[in-house]
């Protein structure tokens, strides 16, 4: 095709000061190098400011803009400034303003900078106990007619599994309008119990208010999120592990009452600590369970972020018994299948959506969400005897069907509403990389019937990215591609599967199509400069399914990066 | 006889004024003054003016943050000349029952030095709404800006996940004074002359 398919690594270099801050080894190394680079050492060790700054939830007129101090010795309050300005030399202020924190917010600084023009790229930093953060850099969003987006859609980012490398190569890039996160952006678990690669602040699984804060401080302290964060406005949702896998409204399959208390009160924790340490606006201060919420990006695009576990999500199907091989699967025919009353959203976020859906003047209806939409179904263990395919995951989509034809039933509209066109559903959660059509019955070919030509694309109704994680596992094993083509040849509606690399998606949007583009880094094992551009795929105006695509240029002269 | 024992109670009386006056000054349970009340917009400033009549160890004190249920309040302590003494806003420390974001003042052996004698006035204001100069005649920060009221505010170092800061009730505390009164604001003033003049002119009607 003639476009290069691996990226020149960018020349960061592999400086003793890059590996010390990646290692860990933090202020005793720092202290150490102090006497070999005192100008490098003395511009890195800021111990007021560890956990970097942020930003997120940009609006037309508004940003999130998030730090954390850290005093010398513990107080009650702390008194913390910032600025804002056009330029990344912090000359031509726009905002300065004040803040306080203390003790009961873990220190955390959260400011919702108003005042803001649309579409606007700008510069902030913060000032407490003598000593200033980090410059960062954060945009808002566009307001009207809007040509372009351009954003990185990252999941699963397993601090103990491995390096955030890709999100070191997301920071790398200049031309970014935002970074989302589509969840799972920690990870609960106690030392070694889901990864090996780096040891876990607390050791144990993550409970109380003090493990979740704990956690997300050792998250926020890795340099690579740190570049990202520093780089980027976020958009971020939860998934499960935020509190505990495979979590739902009332329980969670990693939550014992008999030994980690009360549900609720673990959501409470996790959530007051998620809110303390990412750079979201709550949506509601009196229900922080209530996270659904959307971007109007101009005309071009609605960010519909759905909230898909612990508001409203009926427990996973327990029912599945048929042996695959991917483990027990579940069939139409069991038990709580059928019941309309089970939904991952809850009915007034999806009386919410379909509104959305319906009334938003944007050409593309963006969901930003947990969960694989697509049907994945795998056939039973032994075809001689049992030749029936089966669901495998009953905590996707697939376990909440009646929910989820609730929802193609609002995109195919019906005598008072039109159908609605363009939309694409992006996906985290599973640690692997798909594109699919999408159709409430993929597996019936006959497109007259309401079914799905895998040839033509005839008959889907939307589409769905899967992004592959940051850092958590797939099925590595799977090096030969034969159990992602075993994939794709029973589930028709999947024109892309990789269940072995870890990266992200670059998506770039104009009024005539989305395109998708998956890149990989080529290790999590370690710190490393290289990625790669494996494929790309796109949707075009009107038309509902997917085609292959390529590499999209980069912006030209994009605002330049924070220093 | 008689007026020997007059002369006793009155000598009896004279010892008692005497250590009246010597409990004023250093118990503080005779002199502790409590004030509360409610801040309607972002710039009001409440002021009490309170009186030493020798150095004392004075403690001055809001309780009234409550994790942020109500705004987030500071002080300023002028002297006799109206000229900026001292101001804190976040000390919770002075007294049991402050939270993070109370304000207080402790002017003790302790703590700085006694207030010496004199005549004082204490102000509490939301935070950031600083006295400008050094008397209290330079105003307040905040003192030319459209009022906004309290519960309608964002003030600087709101909680943003919590939406806090929103009530305004006020609390404040005064130990080791002898007397203390909240000064009426000039609002409130012209409202009671209003009241007064309302009252003459329906008495001459009648």
């Amino acid at each position: 095709m003639g476009r290069p398919n691996q990226v020149k690594p960018a020349r960061t270099g592999t400086s003793r000061r890059e590996f010390f801050k990646r290692s860990g080894a933090g202020t005793v190394a720092l202290a150490a190098a102090t006497q070999l680079l005192p100008q490098v050492a003395a511009a890195a060790v800021n111990s007021v400011f560890q956990h970097g700054v942020a930003s997120g939830d940009p609006l037309t007129d508004r940003v999130i803009l998030w730090t954390r101090v850290t005093p010398p010795s513990a107080k009650s309050a702390v008194s913390v400034s910032y600025v804002v300005a056009t330029d990344a030399a912090l000359a031509q202020v726009v905002q300065r303003g004040s803040s306080k924190t203390n003790p009961g917010r873990d220190y955390t600084v959260k400011i919702d900078a108003t005042g803001l023009r649309p579409g606007t790229t700008y510069y902030y930093q913060f000032s407490a106990e003598g000593a200033t953060s980090p410059v960062g850099r954060t945009k808002t969003i566009p307001a009207g007619s809007t040509q372009s987006l351009r954003m990185a859609v990252v999941s699963c980012s397993n601090h103990a599994y491995g390096y955030f490398n890709a999100y070191a190569r997301i920071a790398e890039r200049a031309d970014l309008d935002l970074v989302m996160h589509l969840g799972d952006y920690l990870y609960e678990y106690g030392n070694g119990q889901y990864g090996t690669a780096r040891a876990t602040e607390p050791t144990h699984e993550i409970v109380s208010l003090t493990d979740y804060r704990m956690r997300h401080a050792q998250y926020k302290r890795d340099a690579d999120s740190q570049a990202m964060h520093r780089q980027h406005p976020m958009v971020a949702i939860w998934d499960d592990h935020e509190i505990a896998n495979d979590s739902y409204k009332t329980g969670a399959q990693n939550h014992q009452p008999a030994t980690e208390g009360d549900w609720a009160a673990r959501v409470a924790a996790g959530l007051q600590a998620y809110y303390e340490w990412m750079p979201v606006r709550p949506v509601d201060t009196t229900n922080l369970r209530k996270n659904n919420r959307f971007y109007a990006y101009g005309d071009l695009a609605d960010l519909i972020m759905l909230e898909e576990r612990i508001s409203a999500r009926s427990q996973q199907l327990t029912a599945a018994t048929h042996a695959t091989p991917f483990g027990a699967g579940f069939a139409t025919t069991d038990p709580g299948y059928a019941d309309a009353g089970r939904s991952p959203l809850g009915s007034e976020q999806e009386d919410w959506l379909t509104s959305r859906l319906r009334s938003t003047p944007a050409r593309w209806k963006m969901l930003g969400q947990g969960v694989m939409f697509a049907q994945l179904k795998a056939p039973g263990a032994n075809q001689t005897t049992d030749p029936g395919l089966y669901f495998i995951n009953s905590d996707q989509w697939d376990g909440y069907e009646p929910a989820r034809n609730r929802i193609y039933a609002a995109i195919k509209g019906d005598n008072a509403h039109p159908a609605v066109d363009n939309v694409v559903v992006l996906t985290g959660d599973i640690h692997s990389s798909w594109a699919a059509d999408l159709n409430p019955n993929p597996y019936n070919p006959v497109t007259a019937a309401g079914g799905y030509n895998k040839t033509t694309g005839e008959g889907s109704l939307a589409v769905e990215f899967v992004g592959t994680s940051v850092s958590s596992p797939g099925v590595d094993s799977d090096t030969t591609g034969q159990i992602a083509g075993a994939l794709r040849f029973y589930n028709p509606h999947f024109k892309y599967i990789n269940l072995t690399r870890r990266g992200y998606m670059l998506l770039d949007v104009n009024p005539q199509r989305v395109v998708s583009e998956w890149w990989y880094v080529d290790t999590v094992a370690s710190p490393s400069n290289i990625q790669t551009f494996a494929v790309a795929f796109e949707v075009q105006h009107g038309s509902n399914h997917l085609v292959p695509s390529a590499q999209t240029p980069s912006r030209a002269n994009p605002p330049l990066l924070a220093p | 006889m008689k007026l020997n024992a007059s002369l006793r109670s009155l000598t009896a009386l004279a010892v008692a004024s005497v250590a009246l006056s010597v409990t004023l000054s250093t118990s503080a349970h005779a002199a502790d003054f409590n004030f509360s009340g409610q801040l309607v917009y972002h710039n009001d400033v409440v002021q009490i003016d309170f009186n030493l009549a020798a150095a004392a160890d004075v403690r001055l004190w809001t309780d009234s943050w409550q994790s942020g249920l109500n705004f987030d309040p500071q002080i300023a302590l002028f002297g006799g000349g109206s000229q900026l003494l001292a101001q804190n806003d976040d000390d919770d420390t002075v007294a049991p029952g402050q939270g993070y974001f109370d304000a207080g003042l402790a002017l003790t052996q302790g703590g700085g030095s006694p207030l010496a004698a004199g005549h004082y006035r204490l102000t509490l204001s939301a935070s950031a709404n600083d006295p400008v100069g050094p008397t209290l005649a330079d105003g307040f920060t905040l003192s030319g800006q459209t009022p906004v009221l309290i519960s309608a505010w964002n003030q600087p170092g709101y909680d943003v996940n919590a939406n806090d800061q929103k009530g305004g009730l006020w609390q404040l505390h005064l130990t080791g004074v002898d007397q203390a009164a909240v000064v009426p604001e000039p609002a409130s003033l012209a409202l009671m002359l209003a009241g007064l003049l309302a009252v003459g002119w329906r008495a001459r009607r009648r």
